[in-house]
C-alpha cells in the first residue's frame, strides 16, 4: 500500500467477464510499472474498489498470488458502487487501494486435508486460496471442494469448471438449489450437499464463505462431521470506509474486520462478542 | 520553560500567534461557545467549557481526502482518463482555550490514527502542527468525571502549553518542546514568581472534583452484559439515537467516506460519522449488525469502556469532559450506564 | 405538580395493563429533568412533573408501536400524540394518555443566559412563579416569567388537547394565535440580505447530528433520512452551510401543517439553532391558507396530505 491509506493506486481494466446475470469479474493491472512490480498480496486479503464520483466498495481478490498477471475481483450487484463497477469496460481507469486485512493461514494448513464450501458469491475469496494451494500442491493433502449456487446460472467461473471437475487433485462437486433442465450434478442445499460428501475432519481444514444463512448451516454441518471449531475458517463481510482500521464502524467487539479479519477462524468468532 | 501574561496582553498574543498561525478559539455564536478562527474583532470566551470541544482542529467535520477529474480524449470519446490528487493539508494551527480534556482527547485519536498498522496521513498533518494552548478549570462542572477516567483538571497530556488563572493574568508552561517556541513573544514576561500560586491553583482544582469511581471492571462487564439486550434496551430507551453525543465529544473519531461529484470531477471526503447512526454499520444487502439503538449505544460505550482500552493498555478512550451528558437531548447519562454494567449481576445468577 | 400523587395513582392503577407508560424524572443535575421509563410502582415513585419536564415524550411512540404504552402530556405533547394518531403512526388502542394542565417549561438557555455559568448548579427550586437555583455557592431567583420557553408565553393549549386521564384542573390559556408569531413577523421584516447573513451565520455552527431530527416526533422517516441518503442523493456531507441549511428546509416542508411547534428540535440542538422558526413560518401560512392547526382533532386530515379540487382559500381558477 502506497504511504497514503487512503489513495487509490490507479488501475486499468483488462479484462471484464460477466459471469452471472449480477456478478462481473474485473480483471486489473496498476499503471505505474514500478507500483505493479512491487505489489504483493496474500490469499484472502480484499482491496477497495474506486469509482470515483460513488464511492468505494470492499472486494477479496480473487486471483491468486501465484499468478500475478492480473489481479481479478468479482463484482455482485448490490448498490449504487457496484452499479456503476458494471458499467466499467475494458480499457476503463479504475482505483484500487490493496491489499487490505489479513488472510487464510496458508502455512498452517501445510500437510493437511483441505475442504472447500462456497455458495454463490462466496466462491470468490475460496477461489484465491484453491488456486494459491494448487499452485503449491505437494504441500496439502486432499482437496475437496463444493460449491453451490441457487441455479446454474448463478454459479460464476463457470468456464473453469470443467478444469476443476476433471483435475485428480481436486475433488470437485458442485450443487443447485432445485431441479435444472440439464443440470448433471448435485441438487440440493449446500450443508446437506455437505454431509452426503462426508469429508474426514481429521488433519483437516474447512474453509468457507458465503450468504450469512448458509454459513450459519455449514458450520452446523461441519460440526456434526466432526470438525472443531479451530478447524473452521471463514471470511466475513461488513460494511467498511477505511479499510484500515480507523473509521470505527467494522468492529466486532475489538477486533476491526478490514484489518484484523475478514479471515477467522469459527474458534476466534465464538470468542468475540456476538453481533454479526 | 515557565511564562506570565498579563489578562489584557492575551489579545495581542493572539494576533500574533495569528501572524504565523491560523489560531482557533473559544468564542459566543448565538447562544453556545464555539471554536472558531480568531477574530479580533469577536474576541473569545474562556469562561467556561465551550460547548463543541475543538476537535475539527485536526478532525474537521468533513476534509477532502482526494480530488478527482475525468478527462475526455477528444479523439476518442471513449476513452476517459482519470486524474487523482491527494490532497495533504498543509498549515499550521494554534487551539487557544482548549480544556485539558479536549486536548487530551486527541490522545485517544493518536493511538488509532498515528501509532496503528496504517498512519493516517491527513490526520498527522494536522496534528503535527497544531498547539494546543489549555486553560487549567477551576472547578468541574457537574457533568466533569475526568478525574474518572485517569485525568484531572489541568492534566496537561495532549497539549503543549498549559495556562494556569493567577492573579493578574495566566500562568504559561510549556509542556511540551513544542510548546516552547510558542512561548518565545515579547509579551510574556517571566513565570516564575507566579508558579506557587499556579500549583495551589492546581491543587484547588483536583479537590473540587468529586470523588472518582473505579472503571477498571467495565472492560470485563460490558462484555459480560453484551448478550442481555433488555439489559441494553433498558440502559437506552431513551436515547433519541441522534448524533450530538459522538459530535461534541473530543474522543469519538469515527468517519464516513463519500464522493461527492458533479459528473466530470469530484472530491472524496472525509465527514463525520457516528456509531449512533442506523447507516452506520448498514450493509448492501440490508442486513444491519447493529439495528436498534439499543445495540448502536452498547456499541457507544462498549467502545469507550471496554474495547479502546482492551487494545490500548487499559486507556479509556472518554475524557470526562461531560458534554454527551449536558448536551444530550434527553440526558443519557454515560457515567450511569458504565456503572449500571459494572454492578451488572447475569439474570441467572441474579435470580440463583 | 400540585396533584402529582393522583397521576401517580392513575398510572400505578394503569400499569398492570400496559407494557410501559413514560413519565419525567430526576436527571444528572438540581436543573434536568429526564424520560422515564416505568414498568413497577417503584419506577412510577419516582415520577417528576414540573416546569424542568421539557421533553415531548411522543416522540417515542412510533418506535413502540405494538406494545401498550402510557404516556404523560402536556397540552403541547398531546397535539404531537393526536397528529401521530391522525397519520396512523400509532394506534388509540395502544395508547393510554395521562394528559394535565401545563403552566409551562422552562428554556434552559434562558437559564443559562440569566445565571452565566449553569454547569454547576447544587439546588433548584420551581415554583409556579420562580426558579430558585444555587449555582457554585451563589443563589439565583429567576422569575419565571424570564425563563418560561418562548413557547409557554404564547401557549393556547396548556390542557392535554386529548387524554384517558385528566390530571388537576384545566389551565387558561390566555393567548391568541398571532402572539405565537410575532417573532416570525419581526425575523420577516427584515431585509433578505439580513434574512441570509443571519442564517448563515447561524448554520455555520451546526454540527449535523441530527438532533432535530431525531427529537421530533413528527420526523418518522427515521432510518431512511434523505439527510445520509445517496439514493436520492440531495445533501452532501460536506460541512457546507449550503447542506446543513438545505436540511432545515427540507425538514420544515416535510413538517408544513404537520407540525405542532414542540419546539424539540430547537431545544434539541446541541449548538443552540433557532431552527423553530422555519417550521413556525409554515404554520403560519398554513393557518392563512387553510385556517388549520395541527394535531388538534384526531379525525381531521392534514391539509397537504388530501386535495380538493377547489381549495376555498386558494382562488387558482382567479390566477
Amino acid at each position: 500500500m502506497a504511504s497514503n491509506p487512503y489513495l487509490p493506486a490507479m488501475a486499468t481494466i483488462q479484462e471484464v467477464i460477466q459471469e452471472t446475470p449480477n456478478i462481473m469479474t474485473f480483471r486489473v493491472t496498476f499503471n505505474d510499472p514500478g507500483y505493479k512490480e512491487k505489489f504483493t498480496f496474500e490469499p484472502g486479503q480484499v482491496g477497495q474498489l474506486s469509482a470515483f464520483g460513488i464511492g468505494e466498495s470492499t472486494f477479496v481478490i480473487n486471483s491468486s498470488p501465484t499468478r500475478m498477471d492480473y489481479l481479478q475481483f468479482s463484482v455482485m450487484r448490490t448498490g449504487e458502487v457496484t452499479d456503476k463497477l458494471h458499467t466499467l469496460k475494458a480499457g476503463d481507469q479504475i482505483g484500487v487501494r490493496a491489499p487490505l486485512g489479513n488472510y487464510f493461514p496458508y502455512e498452517d494448513m501445510k500437510g493437511k486435508d483441505i475442504v472447500f464450501v462456497g455458495g454463490g458469491i462466496g466462491m470468490a475469496p475460496l477461489r484465491t486460496l484453491l488456486y494459491y494451494m494448487l499452485d503449491n500442491r505437494k504441500d496439502y493433502g486432499k482437496m475437496t471442494l463444493l460449491y453451490g449456487a441457487r441455479t446454474p446460472v448463478d454459479m460464476a467461473y463457470q468456464y473453469e469448471l470443467p478444469d476443476w471437475l476433471e483435475r485428480d487433485d481436486l475433488d470437485t462437486h458442485l450443487t443447485i438449489d432445485a431441479e435444472y433442465e440439464g443440470w448433471e450434478h448435485n441438487v440440493g442445499l449446500i450443508p446437506n450437499v455437505l454431509l452426503d460428501i462426508a469429508p474426514k475432519p481429521k488433519n483437516a481444514v474447512a474453509v468457507t464463505c458465503g450468504p450469512p444463512i448458509m454459513i450459519k448451516f455449514t458450520v452446523q454441518a461441519l460440526a456434526k462431521l466432526g470438525f472443531k471449531d479451530d478447524q473452521i475458517v471463514t471470511t466475513l463481510e461488513k460494511r467498511m470506509k477505511c479499510g484500515v482500521g480507523i473509521c470505527g464502524r467494522c468492529n466486532i467487539g475489538t477486533s476491526y474486520v478490514c484489518q484484523d479479519g475478514p479471515v477467522y477462524t469459527y474458534e476466534q468468532l465464538k470468542a468475540l462478542p456476538n453481533e454479526m | 520553560m515557565a511564562k506570565f501574561i498579563t489578562s489584557d496582553k492575551v489579545y495581542a498574543w493572539l494576533e500574533e500567534l495569528g501572524q504565523k498561525h491560523e489560531v482557533l478559539a473559544p468564542r459566543n455564536e448565538g447562544d453556545s461557545i464555539v471554536f472558531k478562527p480568531y477574530d479580533s474583532k469577536k474576541g473569545f470566551n474562556i469562561e467556561r467549557e465551550a460547548t463543541a470541544p475543538p476537535k475539527k482542529a485536526c478532525f474537521p467535520q468533513s476534509e477532502t481526502l482526494v480530488e478527482f477529474s475525468h478527462i475526455k480524449d477528444l479523439e476518442n470519446p471513449e476513452k476517459v482518463a482519470l486524474d487523482v490528487k491527494e490532497t495533504i493539508p498543509t498549515s499550521s494551527w494554534v487551539v487557544f482555550g482548549s480544556r485539558p480534556c479536549d486536548a487530551r482527547g486527541f490522545t485517544m485519536f493518536d493511538r488509532v490514527y498515528l501509532n496503528g498498522k496504517h498512519v493516517d496521513v491527513y490526520y498527522k498533518a494536522r496534528r503535527e502542527n497544531t498547539f494546543f494552548i489549555t486553560l487549567a478549570c477551576e472547578k468541574g462542572e457537574t457533568t466533569c468525571f475526568c478525574n474518572w477516567v485517569g485525568s484531572g483538571p489541568s492534566d496537561p497530556t495532549g497539549s503543549d502549553v498549559l495556562m494556569v488563572p493567577v492573579d493578574g493574568g495566566y500562568f504559561l508552561e510549556a509542556v511540551s518542546e513544542r510548546g516552547e517556541s510558542i512561548l518565545d513573544s515579547s509579551l510574556l514576561e517571566d513565570g516564575g514568581s507566579k508558579q506557587a500560586d499556579a500549583d495551589k491553583f492546581r491543587a484547588e482544582a483536583d479537590q473540587s472534583m468529586g470523588e472518582a469511581r473505579d472503571l477498571s471492571k467495565a472492560p470485563a462487564k460490558l462484555l459480560e452484559a453484551f448478550d442481555d439486550m433488555d439489559f441494553w434496551e433498558a440502559q437506552s430507551a431513551k436515547c433519541l439515537s441522534c448524533g450530538a453525543c459522538t459530535y461534541l465529544c473530543p474522543t469519538c473519531y469515527c468517519f464516513n467516506i463519500t464522493d461527492e461529484s458533479d459528473g466530470v470531477k469530484g472530491e472524496r471526503i472525509r465527514s463525520w460519522d457516528n456509531c449512533m447512526s442506523n447507516t452506520f454499520t448498514l450493509e448492501a444487502s440490508g442486513h444491519n449488525p447493529r439495528p436498534t439503538k439499543a445495540h448502536r449505544l452498547k456499541n457507544r460505550v462498549g467502545h469507550k469502556f471496554s474495547y479502546y482500552p482492551d487494545l490500548h493498555d487499559g486507556v479509556i478512550s472518554c475524557c470526562g469532559c461531560g458534554r454527551c451528558i449536558k448536551s444530550c437531548p434527553v440526558g443519557v447519562d454515560i457515567r450511569e450506564i458504565v456503572l449500571n454494567a459494572i454492578a451488572y449481576e447475569a439474570k441467572e445468577k441474579a435470580d440463583g | 405538580m400540585k396533584n402529582l400523587e393522583d397521576l401517580k395513582k392513575q398510572i400505578k392503577d394503569g400499569l398492570s395493563e400496559l407494557d410501559v407508560v413514560i413519565g419525567w424524572t430526576d436527571s444528572f443535575d438540581p436543573l434536568h429533568a429526564t424520560p422515564h421509563f416505568m414498568r413497577s410502582e417503584a419506577d412510577v415513585d419516582k415520577l417528576k412533573v414540573d416546569a424542568l419536564c421539557v421533553h415531548n415524550l411522543a416522540t417515542y411512540l412510533p418506535s413502540l408501536k405494538g406494545k401498550k404504552v402510557g404516556i404523560v402530556v402536556k397540552g403541547c405533547d398531546s397535539r404531537s400524540v393526536v397528529e401521530l394518531l391522525q397519520e396512523n403512526l400509532i394506534s388509540r388502542e395502544d395508547v393510554t394518555i395521562f394528559g394535565f394542565g401545563c403552566s409551562g417549561v422552562v428554556d434552559q438557555v434562558k437559564i443559562r443566559r440569566a445565571v452565566g455559568e449553569a454547569g454547576m448548579v447544587e439546588s433548584c427550586e420551581v415554583s409556579g412563579t420562580e426558579v430558585k437555583l444555587t449555582v457554585a455557592g451563589k443563589e439565583h431567583k429567576l422569575p419565571m416569567a424570564d425563563v418560561i420557553a418562548d413557547k409557554c408565553q404564547t401557549c393556547r393549549y396548556p390542557n392535554a388537547v386529548l387524554s384517558d386521564q385528566f390530571v388537576g384542573e384545566e389551565i387558561k390559556p390566555t393567548a391568541s394565535f398571532e402572539d405565537g408569531y410575532k417573532d416570525l413577523e419581526e425575523f420577516e421584516a427584515k431585509s433578505t440580505e439580513e434574512k441570509f447573513t443571519f442564517w448563515l451565520g447561524e448554520m455555520d455552527r451546526c454540527i449535523r447530528c441530527y438532533a432535530c431530527r431525531n427529537a421530533c416526533p413528527m420526523c418518522v422517516c427515521r432510518d431512511h433520512c434523505v439527510a445520509q441518503s445517496r439514493d436520492p442523493h440531495w445533501l452532501s456531507q460536506e460541512a457546507h452551510v449550503r447542506d446543513k441549511w438545505m436540511f432545515q428546509v427540507i425538514h420544515a416542508y416535510h413538517l408544513t401543517g404537520r407540525c405542532t411547534e414542540c419546539g424539540e428540535c430547537q431545544r434539541a440542538c446541541p449548538v443552540d439553532i433557532p431552527i423553530l422558526l422555519f417550521k413556525k413560518k409554515f404554520n403560519k401560512e398554513i393557518k392563512e391558507v387553510f385556517n388549520y392547526e395541527a394535531g388538534l382533532d384526531p379525525e381531521a386530515t392534514p391539509p397537504l396530505q388530501t386535495f380538493k379540487i377547489d381549495e376555498p382559500t386558494i382562488k387558482e381558477k382567479e390566477w
